[in-house]
C-alpha cells in the first residue's frame, strides 16, 4: 500500500505531468523529492512519438491542415513524451496566450506556435513575451498585421498588457496606445497575400501556405513613446523589457502559474508561496524554470493542503487517463475522436473559446462534461489488454494473489493514485468489491472473469467524484 | 531547383504541375495522394490517401498528361471490395492490371484499367500470404524471362512477399533489423526490366536490391542529409537504363542514382501554377494579384530551416514527396502528399 513518499510524488506528477504509474512513483521516491523536480524542470531532449511515424500512418498529420488531426497530433506528443512538464507547459501558455482555430484555420502555424511554447516555456518570461509578439498565428489572432504605422490597431498592444502580463488597473489607455505604436511593422511575410487568402479561406491552389514573421521598418512608427513613464523611441522589444520589470508583471505571472500547477483557490499558505515566486522572478532575471523550482519545493506545494486542491482539466484527464492505461502508443487509426472527446469536456487543444482561454477549475464541471468525462477515463481504465492495466493486475496478485473485498478495492484506489477518497465513497467501493467476494487472481487468464473484475473496479473508481481532481 | 554532379550522366527537365487541393469528396483535384501509376495508353492514376475525417474521400482519380480529369473509382472508407481504410501504394503490371494495397485491411485489390474490382487477396497475420501492413507493391515483367510476379512488402513483418498476378503465394524473404536482406518498417517497391526488385527500407534509411528470388544483391543510401544518404526514403523507381529514382521523404527531395548506386542528380521541387489552379486564379483575380507579388520562396527564421519546415512554406517544393513513379515515355512523376500534387519532370 502507498506510504507517504509515494503520495507526494504521485501529486508532483500529477501536477507536473500527467500522472505516473506505480513503476514510475517509486523510481522517483528512491530517487528523492528534489532530485525528482531537478528532472521534471530539465527538459531537454524529449523522447516521445517519433514524427515520421506519425506522418508515415497519418497523412492529415503531415500536412497539419485540419483542426482534428492537428489536435490529435499534439496529443500524441502529450501521451508519449518522457518529459512531461515540456507539454505541460506548453499547455499552460496555450492556455495563456490563447489562439484559436475558428478565426485562423491554420493548424500548422499555431503548432508551430505550440512548438515555440517548447522551445521556450522554461526561459526568460521577457524572452516568451519577445516570441510570442513575433509569433504569425498570433499576430493575426489579435490583428498586429492591422498595426501600421499610420494607423495604429490596439488590439495586440491591449492584450499583451491586459491578459498576458500585468492584467487590468495597472496601466492606462495611453500606455495601450503607445504599446501599440511600438509594435507597428510586426507582421508576417506576404502580408497581402496571407490576407486575401485569411479573408476568402482559401486553401488553393496546393492546401495552406504556413505563415512566418516579418519585420517592416517601413510600416513601424519610430517616433516618441512615453510608456508606463518611460520616453523614448520605443520598438516592441524596449517596451517588453519595461513590462517584465513591473511588479505588477511578476505578481500576474507567478499568480497564474501557482492557479495552473497547485491551486485553483489561493489561500494565505499559497499566498506565501506566489510571494516567494515572485522573489525568485526578479532574482533570476525573469526565469520561469527558477520560478516552478520555487513553488514546487514550496511547504505549501508539497503540503496536504495542496492536495487535490485542482479540478483536472479535460486535456490533463484524457492524457492522463492514457498515459496510465499505457493505450495508443503506436499511431492508431481513429486517434482524432480521442482528441475530439476534449473538445466535448470543454478543452478542445488549438480551440480555446476566446483571447482568455478557458475558464478553468470548478468550470470544468457541468453535467454533460461530467458525462464525457467519465465515459472516456471509464473505458480506458477498464481495458484490461491495456499494458498499464496489466501492470495493475499484477501489482495487485504480488501479495499472494487473494484480496479480500476491502484490499481489493483499496490497492486499485492505491495503485491508480493514490488517490485520496471519502469514507463514503470507499464504502461503496468495498460493498461493490463484496459483492463477489474475495478477488483471487492466482491462475488468471488474460480477460478472465477475475481481469474484469479489477477492469470494472476502475471503471467505477474513474465514475467518483474523487478522480476529478488534480 | 536540381542539383547534380559535375559527372552525372542523367539529366531531367521540369514539365508542369498537375493537381490542386480537393476540398470536395469527389472531382477533379487530390486529397494526400500517397501514389501514383500510369496504365500502358499514359493515363495517370492517383492514389488518395485522404484521411479519417474526409473519409469519403479515399480514391483513385485518373487524369491525362493534358490535364484532363478522367474519372475516379473507390468507394470511400470501408471493407468493402472497392473501399479501403488506409491505402498506401498502387502499380500496374504489363497487363494493365492495378494492385492497390491497404495497410489496414491488410490486403491487396485489383482492377482493371477502368477500374473495375478483379480480385483481392490477403487477411492479418504472420503466414504464407498474410499480411501486417502491405505497403509497397511491384509487378515484374511477364515478357522475357520474366514470371510476371507481383511483390508486395510486408512491412510489420519486415519481409517481402511474393504472389502469382493471381494472388497465389510463391514465396518471402526478410526479417528485422539492418543486416542485408533485413528490414526496418519497409514501405515502397519497384523493379527493373531484368525483374529484380528493389525495396525503400524506409526506417534503415537505404534502398535495397534483391535478385527476383530475393537473394541480396546490393544495398543504397546511408542516413544523412548529403548526396546519396536518405531520410526515411518512401519510393523507388527503376527506368529502362538502370536509373533509380527514390524519393527521399524526409529529405523532401528526389535523388537520382546510377545502376550502381551512385549520386547522379537531386530535385527538389519546381512546382508551378496547375491548369486546374489557373481556372481557380482566373475566376479569383484579386487573389492571384497578390500571389504573383508574393514572394513564395522566402528567407526563414532559423527554428523553421528544416527541410519539413521550409517546404510547409515554399510552394515551389516538394512537401511530402511519397512517391516517384515511371512512364513510357521516360516522365518522372513526383506526388507530394502535403500539396495535393504531383510534380512532372522529362528524362533528356
Amino acid at each position: 500500500m502507498s506510504d507517504s513518499n509515494i503520495e507526494l510524488m504521485a501529486h508532483l506528477m500529477r501536477r507536473a505531468g500527467f500522472g505516473a504509474g506505480r513503476d514510475e512513483l517509486e523510481r522517483c521516491a528512491d530517487q528523492g523529492y528534489e532530485a525528482t523536480v531537478e528532472e521534471l524542470l530539465d527538459t531537454s531532449n524529449a523522447n516521445n512519438m517519433p514524427d515520421d511515424l506519425i506522418r508515415r500512418y497519418h497523412v492529415e498529420q503531415s500536412e497539419l491542415r485540419d483542426l482534428a488531426g492537428s489536435a490529435a497530433y499534439w496529443m500524441y506528443r502529450m501521451i508519449s513524451t518522457d518529459k512531461p512538464l515540456e507539454e505541460k507547459m506548453a499547455l499552460f501558455w496555450h492556455g495563456l496566450f490563447a489562439t484559436g482555430y475558428t478565426k485562423l484555420n491554420q493548424a500548422r502555424s499555431q503548432l508551430n506556435q505550440v512548438e515555440m511554447f517548447r522551445r521556450n516555456g522554461l526561459g526568460r518570461f521577457d524572452e516568451m513575451l519577445l516570441e510570442i509578439s513575433r509569433d504569425p498565428a498570433m499576430l493575426v489572432w489579435l490583428d498586429n498585421n492591422d498595426n501600421h504605422g499610420d494607423a495604429i490597431n490596439e488590439n495586440y498592444g491591449r492584450e499583451l498588457l491586459e491578459l498576458f502580463s500585468m492584467g487590468i488597473g495597472n496601466y492606462t489607455e495611453d500606455d495601450i496606445k503607445e504599446c501599440a505604436r511600438a509594435f507597428t511593422g510586426w507582421t508576417l511575410g506576404n502580408a497581402e497575400y496571407m490576407a486575401v487568402r485569411a479573408q476568402k479561406d482559401s486553401i488553393w491552389p496546393y492546401g495552406r501556405i504556413a505563415w512566418h514573421y516579418d519585420y517592416r521598418d517601413d510600416d513601424h512608427d519610430d517616433g516618441e513613446k512615453t510608456f508606463l513613464g518611460e520616453t523614448g523611441n520605443f520598438n516592441g522589444e524596449d517596451i517588453i523589457g519595461i513590462i517584465a520589470k513591473q511588479d505588477a508583471t511578476a505578481e500576474f505571472i507567478c499568480t497564474r502559474l501557482f492557479q495552473f500547477f497547485a491551486a485553483d483557490e489561493v489561500t494565505d499558505e499559497g499566498r506565501r508561496a506566489i510571494d516567494a515566486m515572485k522573489e525568485t522572478y526578479f532574482e533570476s532575471g525573469y526565469e520561469i524554470k527558477n520560478v516552478l523550482r520555487t513553488l514546487f519545493n514550496s511547504e505549501y506545494f508539497r503540503s496536504n493542503e495542496a492536495r487535490f486542491a485542482r479540478v483536472k482539466g479535460p486535456v490533463e484527464l484524457v492524457v492522463g487517463a492514457i498515459r496510465m492505461a499505457g493505450s495508443y502508443q503506436t499511431p492508431t487509426l481513429g486517434i482524432e475522436k480521442v482528441s475530439n472527446s476534449m473538445l466535448y469536456m470543454g478543452q478542445g487543444l488549438l480551440q480555446p473559446p476566446t483571447v482568455e482561454g478557458w475558464h478553468e477549475g470548478v468550470e470544468w464541471i457541468d453535467s454533460g462534461s461530467l458525462v464525457e468525462r467519465v465515459n472516456f477515463a471509464a473505458k480506458e481504465l477498464s481495458n484490461t489488454e491495456s499494458p498499464g492495466v496489466q501492470a495493475i493486475i499484477n501489482r495487485l496478485a504480488e501479495s499472494g494473489g487473494v484480496l479480500s473485498p476491502s484490499e481489493f478495492a483499496d490497492g486499485c484506489v492505491d495503485l491508480l493514485g493514490p488517490i485520496d477518497v471519502s469514507d463514503d465513497t470507499r464504502s461503496v467501493l468495498v460493498d461493490y468489491a463484496a459483492n463477489q467476494g474475495d478477488l483471487d487472481l492466482r491462475n488468471r487468464e488474460p480477460g478472465g472473469e477475475s481481469e474484469k473484475r479489477v477492469g470494472n473496479m476502475l471503471r467505477l473508481i474513474a465514475a467518483t467524484r474523487e478522480y476529478q481532481l488534480a | 531547383m536540381t542539383t547534380q554532379t559535375q559527372t552525372s550522366t542523367i539529366r531531367v527537365e521540369y514539365v508542369k504541375t498537375i493537381g490542386i487541393v480537393n476540398n470536395g469528396l469527389n472531382g477533379r483535384g487530390y486529397a494526400n495522394p500517397y501514389d501514383l501509376a500510369v496504365s500502358s495508353d499514359g493515363r495517370i492514376f492517383v492514389l488518395n490517401r485522404c484521411d479519417p475525417a474526409r473519409a469519403a474521400g479515399i480514391r483513385i482519380g485518373v487524369c491525362s498528361l493534358d490535364e484532363d480529369y478522367l474519372f475516379e473509382f473507390g468507394d470511400g472508407a470501408g471493407s468493402g471490395d472497392t473501399q479501403f481504410r488506409w491505402p498506401v501504394a498502387l502499380t500496374f503490371d504489363d497487363q494493365d492490371r492495378l494492385y492497390v494495397t491497404d495497410e489496414q485491411n491488410h490486403r491487396v485489390t485489383v482492377f482493371d484499367a477502368d477500374g473495375n474490382f478483379l480480385r483481392k487477396w490477403g487477411s492479418p497475420g504472420r503466414g504464407d500470404g498474410e499480411f501486417n501492413g502491405p505497403a509497397g507493391v511491384a509487378a515484374g515483367p511477364s515478357t522475357g524471362s520474366g514470371d510476371g510476379a507481383v511483390y508486395v512488402v510486408d512491412q510489420h513483418n519486415a519481409r517481402v512477399q511474393k504472389f502469382s498476378s493471381d494472388g497465389t503465394y510463391v514465396g518471402q524473404w526478410g526479417s528485422q533489423g539492418s543486416g542485408p536482406g533485413q528490414f526496418n518498417l519497409p514501405w515502397g517497391a519497384a523493379t527493373d526490366t531484368s525483374g529484380n526488385v528493389y525495396i525503400a527500407d524506409w526506417r534503415n534509411d537505404r534502398i535495397q536490391k534483391f535478385n527476383p528470388d530475393g537473394e541480396f544483391l546490393a544495398s543504397f543510401g546511408t542516413p544523412g542529409y548529403g548526396e546519396g544518404q536518405f531520410q526515411r526514403p518512401t519510393q523507388v523507381a527503376v527506368d529502362g537504363e538502370g536509373y533509380i529514382y527514390v524519393s527521399d521523404w524526409g529529405n523532401e527531395r528526389v535523388q537520382i542514382l546510377d545502376a550502381d548506386g551512385n549520386f547522379q542528380l537531386l530535385l527538389r521541387g519546381d512546382a508551378t501554377v496547375s491548369r486546374w489552379a489557373q481556372e481557380y486564379f482566373d475566376a479569383n483575380p484579386e487573389e492571384a494579384a497578390e500571389r504573383y507579388r508574393s514572394n513564395l520562396t522566402p528567407d526563414l527564421p532559423p527554428h523553421l530551416n528544416t527541410p519539413y519546415h521550409i517546404s510547409s512554406q515554399t510552394e515551389p517544393y516538394f512537401w511530402g514527396p511519397v512517391a516517384v513513379s515511371l512512364d513510357r515515355e521516360g516522365h518522372l512523376y513526383v506526388v507530394e502528399t502535403n500539396r495535393h500534387r504531383f510534380q512532372v519532370y522529362q528524362k533528356q
